[in-house]
Order: C-alpha cells, then sequence, then structure tokens
C-alpha cells in the first residue's frame, strides 16, 4: 500500500470553518470567497462544502472563475460575485451564467446594465488604491447609478463593496468611515444598497466596526489565520488542506556526500535519504530545501538539498522509513502534522502564498 | 474578447527554432527533448506535437501518465517517450503495451515492470545514481538491478534500450567524478554480460558545456525553451529565444494625490501626484510576493517597478504621468525585444531559476500558441482535431 501523493481536502473541516466564520461575524452574513482555485483547495469543491454548509454567496475574483464554479454545478440560487474583469468585459456571459458583477467604473456600469444583468455591487476605492472607484469618480459613478435605476433598467445597484489595507486598526476604520461617505453619496442618488461589505477574514475577525452587512471572508474558511500572531486553533479553525506524498526511494549517503543539484547540502554523517516526488514545478519552492521538515511516521525530519523540478529529498537517519510510506508535507498541526506557515516563514512570505500557488500538477482529492 | 486579463503566449516557432539550433550543436549526438512539468508550464501537447512535427524522435516526460496522454493523442510509437519516476503504486500496464521506455532505479521496481509484461518486451533504462542521489541505482546495488535486467531480457520480458544518469551540475570536478563513476557502472555491465546500447548523461548546462559528456545522447528542456542556465549568459548570447511571453491588460488607471498607500500593508505611498495602473496578475498566477521591488514590468516599451505589495489576484504599478490606459498591453517578460524583462532575468532578481518562473504560471493563465501557421500535428491539435 503507497501513500497518495497530491492534496487532501477535509470537506468536514470546511463546513465546521464555514460554521465557525458565520456564528462569529453574525448577525452579518458570509460570503464564502474561492477564487485562485479555493486559495489553492479546488474550487468547485471548496464551493460545495460552504454552499453545503449553508453559504448563498461566492466570490472570485473574475467572470472565469466564475464561469467555472456554475459549469461545475453551482446552481443559480447561489449568488457569486466577480469583482475583477477585462477590459472590453460585456458583461454577458455574467447575465447568461447568473454572475453578479462588481463595478468599479461608469464604463463597466453602463456595461453591465447593458448587459441586463439583474443586479451589480459597486466597488469603491477606499484607500487600498486597488480595483475600486477613487473618491474624485465617485460623483459622476453615483449619478450614472442613479439615472440607471430611475431610467427603469433591469439592473438593480444591490451591494456597495470596497477592501482593506489591513494596515492598522485606525487605516481600517478611516476607510471604513470612507465607505460610510459613499454610501451617503449613492443615498443622495436614491440608491441605498441591501448589502454593504468591506471586510475579509483579517478585519471580520479584528476589527468588528467593518463587519457590514455581510463579510467577504476566504483565508478563515480553509481553516487558516490570517494573523502572524495567532494559529488555526486560537481561532477556533481547522487546517483543510493536508499535502502527503509517497516516499519513491530511500538512499543511503556517506558523510561529505552532497544531495541535489548544486549540492546545497552535504551529510555530516552517514545517513539516508527518502526521496518524494514533488518538486518546484508543484508549487513547493526550490528555497523550501534545507529549511522545512517533513513528517514520516511520528517523526519529523528535514528537507535537504535544492528542490527540483519534480522532487525533493528528506533526510530520515537511521528511522525505519520505506518505499510507499507516507510523508506530510503540511496538515492540521492539531493531528501532529507540520503547520503550512513554517513553511511560509522559511521563505519569508504568508501562509496565503503557500496554498495558492500549490500547483494544477498536483492531484486533489476531498475526503 | 480582444484583451484578455492575462495570458501566456507560447511561441512555437521560437520553440523550432531553438530545437533545430540545439540539434546542430548537438549533432551527431541524438536529442532528448525534455518536457517534464507540463513542458515546463508550457503545456505538454502542444509543445511535443511541434516537436513531432520537427522532427524529434526522443522526448522525456517524467511520469507514465504524461506519456500516455501524449500516445493518446496520436505521438506514435517513433518517438520514444521517456519516463523515469514513478509512483510505487503505478501499474505498469499501459506504458509497456504503448512502448513508453521506462527507467527503473532498483530491483524492486524493475520486477514491478517485469511483472506486468504481457505480450511485448518492456523498454528499459538502467537509472544509476552518480551522486545526485533523485534516483537511480548505487554503485552498490548497480549489480543486482544489471543481473535482473539482463536475465529479464534473456527471457524475452524487457529490452534493455539504455543506460543514465542525472548530474548534480554542483561543480565541474563534481561532475566529471560522477560521470568516472557511470562509465565504470556502464562497464560492469558489460563485465556482467549486458550490453548497453545507448548511454545518456549530460542534460542542458552539461551538454553545452561538457562535450565529453554527450556519449550516445543529450537531454535538453530549458535551452529548448529559451532559458539557458549558465552564469552570465543570455539566450540572445546563444542565439536561443525565450518561447513565454506572459503578458495582461491594465485592468483600471486612477489619479491618486501624493502620499497615497498602496495595497496591502502600504507598504508603498506614492511621493507625488500620479497615475497607478492595476495589473490583474497576482501570487496566485505566477507572480511571487518576493516580486515587489525586483521585478519591473513593461508598459508601451518603458519599465514600471511594483508598486506596494503584489496580492493574489493583482498588483499595481506607479506610472508617474505617462499615458497609460485602461486595456494597455502589460509585458511581464518575455524576449526583451520590447524592453521587457526576459524569464531568465525574473530568476536573477528573484533569487533562483528561469525554470521555477515558467513551471509556476497558474492555471488561470491561458496559454496561447503562436506560430502553427505550419501544417502539421501541432496544428490539428490546436484545431481540435486530434
Amino acid at each position: 500500500m503507497s501513500a497518495f501523493t497530491g492534496i487532501t481536502v477535509d470537506r468536514e473541516a470546511l463546513i465546521a470553518n464555514y460554521g465557525r466564520v458565520a456564528e462569529q461575524v453574525a448577525p452579518s452574513g458570509v460570503i464564502a470567497v474561492v477564487k485562485a482555485n479555493g486559495y489553492g483547495h479546488g474550487a468547485a469543491e471548496a464551493a460545495q462544502a460552504f454552499v453545503d454548509a449553508g453559504a448563498e454567496w461566492l466570490g472570485v475574483a473574475d467572470i472565469d472563475e466564475a464561469v467555472a464554479l456554475r459549469q461545475a454545478g453551482i446552481d443559480e440560487g447561489v449568488r457569486i460575485l466577480a469583482w475583477l474583469h477585462a477590459p472590453d468585459e460585456d458583461f454577458r456571459r455574467a447575465a447568461r451564467y447568473g454572475i453578479t458583477p462588481a463595478v468599479s467604473s461608469v464604463s463597466q456600469l453602463a456595461a453591465a446594465a447593458d448587459s441586463e444583468v439583474p443586479a451589480v455591487h459597486i466597488c469603491v476605492d477606499t484607500g487600498l488604491s486597488r480595483n475600486g472607484a477613487v473618491e474624485s469618480e465617485w460623483a459622476e459613478l453615483f449619478a450614472t447609478a442613479g439615472r440607471i435605476v430611475r431610467g427603469g433598467n433591469r439592473t438593480r445597484v444591490e451591494g456597495l463593496m470596497s477592501h482593506l489595507a489591513n494596515s492598522s486598526r485606525a487605516d481600517d476604520l478611516d476607510q471604513d468611515a470612507a465607505l460610510q461617505r459613499a454610501l451617503d453619496g449613492l443615498a443622495a442618488n436614491g440608491i441605498v444598497p441591501d448589502m454593504v461589505h468591506l471586510a475579509a477574514s483579517a478585519a471580520s475577525i479584528a476589527v468588528p466596526e467593518t463587519r457590514r452587512d455581510v463579510a467577504r471572508v476566504g483565508l478563515a474558511l480553509y481553516g487558516l489565520s490570517p494573523f502572524a500572531d495567532r494559529t488555526s486553533a486560537d481561532l477556533g479553525l481547522r487546517p483543510a488542506m493536508r499535502v502527503t506524498a509517497a516516499v519513491l526511494r530511500t538512499v543511503p549517503v556517506r558523510a561529505g556526500e552532497g544531495v541535489s543539484y548544486g549540492y546545497t547540502w552535504r551529510a555530516e554523517t552517514d545517513t539516508r535519504l527518502a526521496v518524494i516526488g514533488l518538486g518546484y514545478a508543484d508549487g513547493f519552492d526550490r528555497d523550501f530545501g534545507n529549511r522545512v521538515s517533513v513528517r514520516i511516521g511520528d517523526r519529523t525530519f528535514p528537507v535537504v538539498g535544492r528542490v527540483a523540478m519534480n522532487a525533493m529529498h528528506v533526510d530520515i537517519g537511521d528511522a525505519d522509513v520505506q518505499v510507499g510510506d507516507e510523508a506530510v508535507l503540511w496538515g492540521d498541526p492539531a493531528n501532529g502534522d507540520p503547520a503550512v506557515e513554517e513553511w511560509a516563514a522559511a521563505v519569508g512570505t504568508i501562509n496565503y502564498e503557500v496554498v495558492a500557488r500549490v500547483g494544477r500538477s498536483v492531484e486533489r482529492r476531498t475526503t | 474578447m480582444n484583451a484578455p486579463l492575462r495570458r501566456a503566449e507560447i511561441d512555437l516557432d521560437a520553440y523550432r527554432a531553438n530545437l533545430d539550433l540545439v540539434r546542430e550543436w548537438m549533432d551527431p549526438v541524438e536529442l532528448m527533448a525534455i518536457m517534464k512539468a507540463d513542458a515546463y508550464g508550457h503545456g505538454l501537447e502542444p509543445i511535443a506535437l511541434a516537436a513531432v512535427d520537427a522532427g524529434i524522435r526522443w522526448i522525456g516526460v517524467l511520469t507514465v501518465p504524461a506519456a500516455l496522454r501524449l500516445r493518446s493523442i496520436g505521438v506514435s510509437e517513433d518517438v520514444h517517450l521517456f519516463t523515469w519516476q514513478h509512483d510505487p503504486a503505478l501499474d505498469f500496464r499501459d506504458a509497456i503495451d504503448s512502448a513508453v521506455d521506462i527507467g527503473v532505479s532498483n530491483v524492486p521496481e524493475l520486477q514491478r515492470v517485469i511483472d506486468a509484461v504481457d505480450q511485448r518486451p518492456a523498454r528499459v533504462h538502467l537509472g544509476f545514481d552518480s551522486g545526485l542521489h533523485r534516483d537511480g541505482a548505487t554503485p552498490e546495488t548497480w549489480p543486482a538491478l544489471v543481473s535482473l535486467a539482463l536475465d529479464a531480457q534473456r527471457a524475452g520480458r524487457i529490452e534493455v534500450v539504455a543506460a543514465y544518469t542525472h548530474l548534480a551540475e554542483s561543480s565541474d570536478q563534481d561532475d566529471t567524478d560522477a560521470v568516472a563513476l557511470f562509465d565504470a557502472a556502464v562497464e560492469r555491465a558489460d563485465d556482467l554480460g549486458l550490453d548497453i546500447p545507448t548511454e545518456h548523461v549530460a542534460a542542458s548546462l552539461a551538454g553545452l558545456e561538457r562535450k565529453e559528456f554527450r556519449k550516445d545522447m543529450v537531454r535538453m528542456g530549458a535551452n529548448l525553451f529559451g532559458i539557458p542556465g549558465a552564469d552570465g549568459v543570455s539566450a540572445a548570447d546563444l542565439g536561443l529565444e525565450p518561447v513565454m511571453t506572459l503578458t495582461a491588460s491594465v485592468a483600471k488607471t486612477k489619479r491618486v494625490p501624493v502620499d497615497t498607500g498602496v495595497s496591502y500593508d502600504y507598504t508603498y505611498r506614492t511621493t507625488t501626484e500620479t497615475t497607478l495602473a492595476l495589473v490583474p496578475v497576482g501570487y496566485a498566477d505566477g507572480v511571487p510576493r518576493l516580486a515587489q521591488g525586483r521585478i519591473e514590468v513593461a508598459i508601451a516599451g518603458k519599465r514600471y517597478p511594483i508598486a506596494g505589495r503584489v496580492a493574489m489576484d493583482q498588483f499595481l504599478v506607479d506610472v508617474g504621468d505617462a499615458d497609460v490606459r485602461t486595456g494597455d498591453a502589460v509585458v511581464l517578460f518575455g524576449t526583451g525585444e520590447h524592453d521587457e524583462m526576459t524569464v531568465l532575468e525574473w530568476g536573477e532578481a528573484l533569487g533562483t531559476i528561469g525554470e521555477e518562473i515558467v513551471c509556476r504560471i497558474g492555471a488561470r493563465v491561458p496559454r496561447e500558441y503562436q506560430g502553427h501557421g505550419v501544417e502539421g500535428h501541432v496544428a490539428e491539435y490546436l484545431r481540435g482535431e486530434r
């Protein structure tokens, strides 16, 4: 019996995390964010788990991602919001697939109305400087929205959104105040949106004032913490992604011998190596070598030498490790698995990036 | 739609030109075109068919499932498909039936191959570990592997096609030592009565620089994608062309005042009133967070650094007072022709190698193939006829 090489996503953990987050932000609602292939977990499977847990809204970056969810069987009873659009997007696909666009400009709003999507959200920039409309553009944008609504167009302005910079609590509250100005501007044009949303994972936990009507939550739903100083367990969350690989081979090496390309690691004593078949092409940084550990059985062992395109080496010493044994790269620390945050810290980044960059070549299964 | 959010343009003409050039360099030594990891992120099927159209006889794809994908789109058995990393649970029957070349590293693995043989003999390459310690038999276990191969070949169960090793490219001396070990192993096989028809040892770097390591066949991947591996040598220096160009469309521009914080944590603040352009490519698409402060992108032939944190789906550039508009093309990396960085330069700037960059361009980035106007297998495939 040989171990599975790939990602195992714990559906029960996704469902439990959704419940935990929903309870925490209540009475605000939740938009479950499944962009970037569900933060690497598999968008369709993650989306289905959240829907089964009660999610009424899903969020993705672009319309391609939203269409893929519909094609994977997420029916139109579940709303899908998409907010990053190609320059000449005409929103006809959005209308056809029942996708709700968030629009950031007069031209996007007009195109969306022409496409007769039933609803749009308006996306404003309150400080992050990303894709929302900047405050100097609001007057024209809101006036256009007012004309569209009064003109008896089929499209209604259902929501108002912005995105926080998570720079500091004070900055986040400044952004919330800016969002209030946008709401007032819309009201002056006769529009009172049903859904105002600002906070994502971090602020929905740390700055409750920013929760508004709904929180757009991604990372926390996958059981990961957006904070450097609080773990998943601290937040009552369960990491849903477990990455495992079968040992392909064990090989003895003598003291002084080098390992993998460039021999960036040399054995200090006679030892044994296990080779596993995941490498940088699968999304595991070349730089992870000599900086992280994997779990095999009840022990952890260091990854040594440079991570190659499709393989990495583990120093197993004299441990009883056999071909086909399971190496756990990361999983839920509550079960004794290494934490993805250890991998992120090893290369100076955040858990978001590590999970989102696990490649499409890696097999994913849901339990 | 004319302006997609993001795309990777794959220039098949460039790939074929690189292939021709490298074959000329290696002549009369055979070339195995390496296409593991979905052809280094370029897309296995189109790259393989372009190579087949150009007359390639050997392709290396790492795994049996990848080789079977190529057989299923009509890559005929005239083209040898070499695989060398096998899941311990893999059943070799389909590989043997489809005449896929199987690299084996040890006695249990070879025994699994032999046990899977039904009618036709399995095509086997014997792997030798000369120091990289990734695959292949160690000097201690090599004689047993050879003996089993010899018996199985005599029994008509397998055909020993080749012996191979991978070099660590740590230093010239290390590689020299490794090849000496390999040569001794081949000699040992000969002593045991096993003739090794083909030897392959060198990959991209050693294949170029160490002529004496070319043996019967050289395995090359990165050079063919226009990503040379030697320090300080650009693709252009060698006459190679980068095959992948990563582009995006400006998704939005905005005029912002001085001291505007940009992206998460406000790690960048504008120093004057300026224009910000939103580039809809983020770390999930293969632009690492580490790229902030290290990578510049080209818009209309002018370079701009990334402003603020790279997010999951997007980043911003500060374009000053330049007339940059929504829909303008952004070139992240490419050939360098339009003043963009090359992927080799990305690798250097990010403390890695170009191969890691191209392999990790994400699934949300559609690959668009150019230069397939010529008739042939790849044109049929891209028209959906294969």
